[in-house]
């Protein structure tokens, strides 16, 4: 179970480092994409946040 | 509440793991999305993502201070016990009132807005088709979820649980197609750059997308049944916290970029981007998840069977918990004294708060009635458009939950403030980032900047609320009003101090709390922490 949530909370931060590479290549639009980069960044900071508590866990199981 | 009317000194079991502590909050504030992406659509048109991102980050502020308010104080009292216990009883007041506000709000908008996305399903439920038929469903269901509660029947936290996570995948699998497949940038970038509103509009937006972050008071009702609060809140709280606000971001984005998967044409014929269906047209603002949901490719096909369902049980798990709320701040509030006793009276054999219960389920009725007059009886519409700018039912009741919202968060960020000046000593397990170390009163405090940011953030969306809505405007105030003559009248009659505080011996009551949460080791600290304290006086004198 907590590898599946350590791939999840992967994922999570792959799709922000995604969308965040979208937004940057667009950057053209200038203001218009805050909200993406402020998305991305919530992403991967959720998916830190998620692997931070795994890593909590595992620290306990030991 | 059955816990709490059995013994003179009431308990709640703490029984509440960390997913349902998560689940808990979810289920009230995942709700919101569901009832606020088509509102701001319909207002901020071209900017609705950046609504969504300023009153987003207002949020963030607003849930780290509940986060560490609710981890340092475990109890269900919420936001008017965290103001009470910094600003003194007249404040706590205010703000337990603007959130029973928001409660009474929460119980009619959701019923109101579960009824339109079963809509979606049951075309007969539109309700600008058959007004009457709407109102009385959403009356049944306001009055049957009073009657559960008076009876003592509330949703478990296993059921919370299982439709919180259904939410959450569903949601995810929508975002995830939609992004694949239906998201062109250049349809963001061309919304954002030609249908920019105009600075009314986007006020009136961002003051709505708050409507999208409500139900904060759920971290910390949840903190008084939760194990070890101190360690489980901060960790529940921020995945909750980035979850919904990832949620809203990307659902805002995904609206204004997205191609349709069916081509949606206006009356003339003209093709029209997903967004463009929501301005004038309250019954699409009621159920825009599930209208966005049918128009993501292949997976929308089956989201648009089970989206209206799913977000019609979230949205009424959202509405009872306002009845369910509303009566334990009422009982919170009471047994502090800001309110009468009344309010505590528990019924002889359901042993449930059931004045309160009753009390504000009118309430929610009568605010049910304002904002169904327009739709029931044609005259009314004529008054309505001429006092009111003609907003329709659900910007009604969007307005008066972004008052009382933005009214109780902005006490609770002076809480916040003054309990870190007036309290330096209880342990806090979690605490706010961004501090400025100062001495206050011969002890070391940490002055959180963060609460300065959010305070200034939703008294900004206070202020827009009042300016851009002519409804909140009024019964706004009116209430906040109404309910400082019943306290007026309350303290004066139990000669109580109506500006200043009980005496209360809040050291007591810290350990008294900590004991009960089970954390030991913080009360050890908190008692430590005491006795350092008293040394350094002593030592001074």
């Amino acid at each position: 179970m907590l590898a599946l949530r350590a791939v999840l909370a992967v994922l999570i931060i792959l799709c922000g480092i995604f969308i965040l590479a979208e937004m940057l290549r667009s950057r053209g639009a200038g203001f218009a994409i805050l909200p993406g980069v402020v998305l991305a960044g919530a992403m991967i900071a959720l998916g830190a946040h998620r692997i931070s508590l795994i890593l909590r866990v595992r620290r306990g199981n030991r | 509440m059955a816990a709490h009317a059995k013994s003179a000194k009431p308990e709640l079991r703490r029984s509440v793991t960390p997913w349902g502590s998560f689940s808990w909050g979810y289920s009230d504030v995942g709700a919101d999305i569901f009832v606020g992406l088509g509102l701001v659509l319909a207002w901020a048109a071209g900017a609705s993502n950046v609504a969504f991102l300023f009153a987003g980050v207002v949020y963030v502020c607003i849930g780290l201070a509940y986060t560490e308010l609710a981890a340092t104080y475990p109890v269900a009292g919420g936001g008017q016990y965290f103001v009470m216990r910094g600003l003194g009883d007249f404040f706590g007041f205010i703000a337990g009132w603007a959130v029973l506000l928001d409660f009474t709000i929460d119980v009619t908008l959701f019923a109101w807005s579960s009824v339109d996305y079963m809509s979606q399903l049951i075309p007969a439920l539109v309700n600008s088709v058959h007004p009457w038929l709407h109102f009385s469903v959403v009356l049944g269901l306001v009055l049957g979820l009073c009657l559960l509660n008076v009876i003592g029947v509330r949703e478990s936290t296993a059921f919370n649980g299982v439709v919180s996570a259904l939410d959450v995948i569903s949601e995810t699998l929508i975002l995830c197609f939609g992004f694949l497949f239906a998201f062109r940038p250049h349809l963001l970038i061309h919304a954002m750059q030609f249908n920019w509103p105009t600075p009314y509009a986007l006020m009136l937006g961002t003051s709505l997308a708050i409507v999208s972050f409500v139900g904060l008071e759920s971290i910390s009702q949840a903190a008084q049944e939760t194990q070890r609060p101190a360690s489980v809140i901060p960790r529940t709280s921020i995945a909750l916290i980035l979850t919904i606000l990832i949620f809203a971001l990307a659902y805002s984005n995904l609206a204004l970029g997205l191609q349709p998967w069916h081509p949606i044409t206006d009356a003339a014929g003209h093709t029209m981007q997903f967004w463009q269906i929501f301005p004038n047209n309250a019954d699409n603002q009621g159920k825009a998840v599930a209208l966005l949901a049918e128009q993501v490719p292949f997976w929308g096909a089956i989201a648009a069977l089970y989206v209206p369902v799913l977000g019609a049980v979230l949205l009424l798990i959202s509405s009872n918990s306002g009845v369910f709320g509303s009566s334990r701040i009422a009982y919170a509030m009471s047994t502090s004294n800001l309110l009468p006793s009344i309010f505590q009276r528990v019924h002889p054999k359901f042993r449930t708060p059931v004045i309160s219960i009753v009390f504000f389920s009118t309430v929610a009725v009568i605010e049910l009635l304002f904002a169904a007059g327009p739709g029931l009886y044609r005259a009314l519409a004529g008054p309505y458009a001429h006092f009111f700018r003609g907003e329709n039912g659900l910007e009604f009741l969007a307005d008066l939950y972004a008052f009382g919202a933005a009214t109780s968060y902005s006490f609770v960020f002076l809480g916040l403030i003054g309990l870190r000046l007036t309290d330096p000593l209880s342990p806090r397990k979690f605490k706010i980032p961004l501090n400025i170390p100062m001495h206050f009163r011969g002890e070391r405090v940490d002055f959180p900047v963060i609460a300065i940011i959010g305070f200034i953030g939703i008294f900004s969306i206070l202020i827009f609320t009042l300016f851009t809505h002519p409804l909140g405007r009024v019964f706004g105030p009116t209430w906040l009003l109404l309910g400082l003559i019943i306290y007026l009248v309350y303290r004066r009659h139990r000669r109580l101090p109506i500006l200043g505080s009980q005496r209360r011996d809040w050291r007591t009551v810290q350990i008294d709390i900590l004991r009960r949460s089970g954390e030991l080791e913080l009360m050890d600290e908190y008692l430590a922490n005491l006795k350092a304290s008293e040394q350094r006086q002593a030592a001074r004198a």
